[in-house]
């Protein structure tokens, strides 16, 4: 990846990209599949499997387990795992809850998407260490 | 299951998706030159605001009939989503309780989601008080 070398931005740009349209095909599948409703099946998954991805992908980088250039780092992180979790989303189905009434299924994901998705942030870190042999 | 999406659709996203993403990364980069690294406020800010954008939006789109799908999927699926992260929330997190700051930690941790839920309701008021 040469032609990036120094392009921070683009490379941010186009992780980016592919982070957005991940989110979209999932929250599509999602309601596909759960209802047009449950789209926040797909969202939950989206930032806790993102919470996952962007601690092990970090960890692996600032850890040194494997030398990682600056810009695949930020086109993966910033970029892809960025765009690809939202909070805007998340905030604005939680106040679907609220408008709806239901406050046991507000509670469920509005502080399960914020501790399970610290797990993920757990499992990230624990993934990165244990998996690739330090070098 | 994924008849009804277009070029036109993926193309508004990707549209979205790029100024999002890279105001938000720049915006982090500026907070941490200016206000350095122990909190992350650049996140912070980013997501409150996305989400008073959300509100916004959203409820505009709702109240609007003939509001068009694709400006919805670019504001809302492309620029938002991107703009506002759960990732980086909680590697934050996590790195400002490695920090030894508890209570920042625990600040940022639920502040955030309780701010943002409020946040989104404030935008939806706000566009509610527009509209009509």
């Amino acid at each position: 990846m040469d032609f990036l070398r120094g392009h921070l931005s683009l490379s941010v740009a186009i992780g980016a990209v592919f982070g957005a349209l991940s989110r979209f095909y999932i929250t599509e599948f999602a309601e596909a599949i759960f209802g047009r409703d449950l789209g926040f099946y797909g969202s939950f998954f989206i930032n806790v499997s993102g919470c996952f991805l962007i601690t092990y992908i970090l960890t692996i980088a600032f850890e040194n387990i494997r030398s990682i250039s600056p810009e695949l780092r930020v086109m993966t992180t910033t970029g892809f795992c960025g765009a690809y979790t939202t909070f805007s989303t998340y905030g604005l189905e939680s106040k679907g809850f609220l408008d709806k009434g239901d406050i046991t299924m507000l509670l469920i994901y509005w502080a399960g998407s914020a501790i399970v998705g610290m797990i993920g942030v757990q499992m990230g870190v624990f993934l990165a260490r244990s998996s690739v042999q330090r070098t | 299951m994924l008849q009804n999406v277009t070029l036109l659709n993926v193309l508004a996203i990707a549209i979205g998706a790029i100024p999002g993403a890279l105001s938000r990364y720049h915006l982090t980069e500026w907070t941490k030159a200016k206000y350095g690294t122990k909190f992350p406020y650049g996140t912070f800010v980013i997501n409150l605001t996305g989400c008073l954008a959300i509100g916004f939006f959203f409820t505009i789109s709702k109240t609007i009939t003939g509001y068009p799908k694709e400006l919805d999927l670019l504001i809302r699926t492309g620029f938002l989503g991107s703009y506002t992260t759960f990732s980086t929330y909680g590697f934050d997190t996590l790195t400002l309780w490695r920090s030894k700051q508890k209570l920042a930690t625990v600040f940022y941790w639920a502040g955030s989601a309780t701010l943002g839920l409020v946040a989104v309701i404030l935008g939806a008021a706000i566009a509610n008080f527009v509209v009509k």
